[in-house]
């Protein structure tokens, strides 16, 4: 019955979405322009390094990584800052504010339409092709089922992060700036650019304390991680639940501590 | 309506800038945040760069201080679209609000009253992050110091960046035919990135794309030869202040083109 209600949105999201397919075109030229660079930069390194695996990754398995990773970009990174941001200029927040339904459980399920066509036509082709090409590079077994539960944390980690700076923009009205480094940090740290693999140590298993490697290096593991051991299993899948929590309780409370802070010049 | 000289466009062109810093100063947080977002985003890049290659000594024949210096070159002269072109990105708006048909009734040339509204401050950090990387490789590198270099490097250096404001130009311009161009300018603002790299990784068919079709290859790798390799210059880097000029004015063409042709939304 509840979900119902929220599931109306998701609709009205994908009928949204359905409306814009130049710039969908646009997205997927940019994302294979993307890649070709990636595989040629990639290439060029894997051939100075002499060895067939660097840091304990072949060239094909860096590939496989990067290629996801682009995927898996393209439909949790929705702009969810950036509309925050625009909200609480316009003053458009006062009247979501004013809705029968939480503003964090408002914006979501708004979006939550873009998720479900990204999923469908970015990582799901994106997926297909991949696996199609390398002939069975990704093992497609058990390992899907964990994937799945992977990327559902992912979402919510990264929406309650997202939530968190969009926050902080009711203090600083500053949406550009804190946006940049909300999405540079989030792309570095988590892997979605450079495999955490390839990290010097220090920085590295920093990275594993950080939130941030749960949302692209996780799943990414788990789903290219065949046999997986049941240990590395619960050690990856725990460390994604605790931060989907944590982060969850986080931006709650912080959300709680500042909506109070809103103000918006008359309009 | 007669010919105005250099020197009247850039006493005019600093009363307008003059404005435009002065509104940005009330803002003071975020000029603040943003100023830091902008370090964020260089800084990034740079660890980026530097957990690629670290671990290599070279590159497809090019050192790693090469490759700093080509990042360093890039880096500058992707600085003036930044600070001087940047009123590109609110052009989609202007022409869908209908605000745009304002310039046309100036009479001072509209493409540069356009341009010289915006002064986006925040580049000189990507500026002076450039030249420090410039610098520190060059003093790293064997290839010694002469005015007559330094001053090959600013010539070269000031028509690379011709390449970008090109680039950014048409693809802002494409918002007077097509609705929404904001894909179309974020997938030429991201060819930056690829510029970086020395092109000989790519395959041939690439090579002569990103030469010749998006001429990327023209913002930091040919001009960069005249400092770097002095002794082994290829034509290509000897027409490159040419090719930037040349698509300098195309782009100019086509914006103008687009902007006389602009009837406003009749509001």
């Amino acid at each position: 019955m509840k979900l119902k209600k929220y599931l109306s949105f998701t609709r009205a999201g994908i009928i949204e979405e359905m409306q814009f397919r130049a710039s969908f075109i646009i997205m997927v030229v940019g994302n294979l322009l993307y890649l070709i660079i990636v595989y040629f930069l990639w290439k060029a390194i894997y051939a100075s390094s002499g060895s067939e695996v660097v840091n304990g990754m072949t060239f094909e398995d860096t590939l496989i990584y990067l290629v996801l990773a682009t995927a898996l970009f393209n439909f949790l990174d929705l702009y969810v800052v950036w509309q925050i941001g625009r909200d609480i200029q316009s003053g458009k927040i006062v009247l979501d504010l004013c809705k029968p339904i939480e503003y964090r459980k408002y914006i979501f399920w708004s979006y939550s339409g873009s998720f479900v066509t990204h999923f469908f036509l970015t990582f799901l082709p994106t997926f297909i092709v991949v696996s199609a090409v390398t002939h069975g590079a990704i093992p497609l077994g058990i390992n899907l089922l964990f994937f799945m539960f992977s990327v559902v944390m992912a979402i919510s980690i990264n929406y309650s992060i997202d939530f968190f700076v969009g926050t902080i923009c009711l203090y600083t009205q500053s949406i550009w700036g804190i946006n940049i480094m909300k999405q540079v940090i989030v792309l570095l740290l988590s892997g979605a650019t450079i495999p955490l693999a390839f990290f010097p140590e220090p920085l590295k298993s920093i990275m594993y304390y950080l939130p941030f490697q749960s949302i692209y290096n996780a799943p990414l593991s788990i789903l290219l991680d065949g046999d997986p051991s049941v240990e590395t299993l619960l050690t990856t899948l725990g460390t994604q639940l605790f931060w989907t929590v944590a982060m969850l309780v986080i931006s709650k409370l912080f959300w709680k501590a500042s909506v109070k802070q809103i103000t918006v010049n008359g309009g | 309506m007669k010919k105005r000289g250099l020197r009247f466009y850039t006493k005019i062109y600093f009363k307008i800038i003059a404005q435009d810093i002065k509104s940005k100063m009330s803002y003071r947080a975020d000029f603040i945040i943003s100023t830091i977002g902008m370090i964020f985003t260089n800084i990034s890049g740079f660890v980026s760069f530097w957990i690629l290659f670290r671990n290599f000594p070279s590159i497809n024949g090019w050192s790693y201080h090469e490759m700093l210096f080509l990042y360093g070159f890039s880096l500058v002269s992707i600085t003036p679209v930044q600070c001087l072109f940047d009123n590109n990105w609110s052009l989609r708006q202007q022409v869908y609000t209908g605000d745009f048909i304002k310039y046309c009734f100036r009479p001072i040339n509209l493409f540069f009253y356009y341009q010289s509204e915006v002064f986006d401050i925040k580049g000189l950090g990507q500026l002076a992050f450039g030249i420090g990387t410039m610098a520190y490789s060059w003093s790293k590198l064997d290839i010694g110091f002469s005015a007559f270099m330094l001053l090959k490097l600013i010539v070269f250096l000031i028509t690379a960046s011709l390449i970008m404001i090109a680039l950014q130009n048409a693809a802002a311009a494409t918002c007077f035919w097509i609705q929404n161009s904001f894909y179309v300018l974020d997938l030429a603002f991201k060819f930056k990135d690829y510029a970086k790299y020395p092109i000989t990784i790519f395959s041939p068919v690439f090579r002569f794309i990103f030469t010749f079709v998006i001429p990327i290859a023209f913002i930091a790798y040919y001009p960069s030869y005249v400092v770097l390799r002095p002794d082994e210059v290829p034509l290509l880097s000897w027409l490159s202040p040419l090719v930037g000029v040349v698509f300098f004015i195309i782009s100019y063409k086509i914006w103008m083109r687009g902007a006389l042709k602009y009837n406003g939304t009749g509001s």
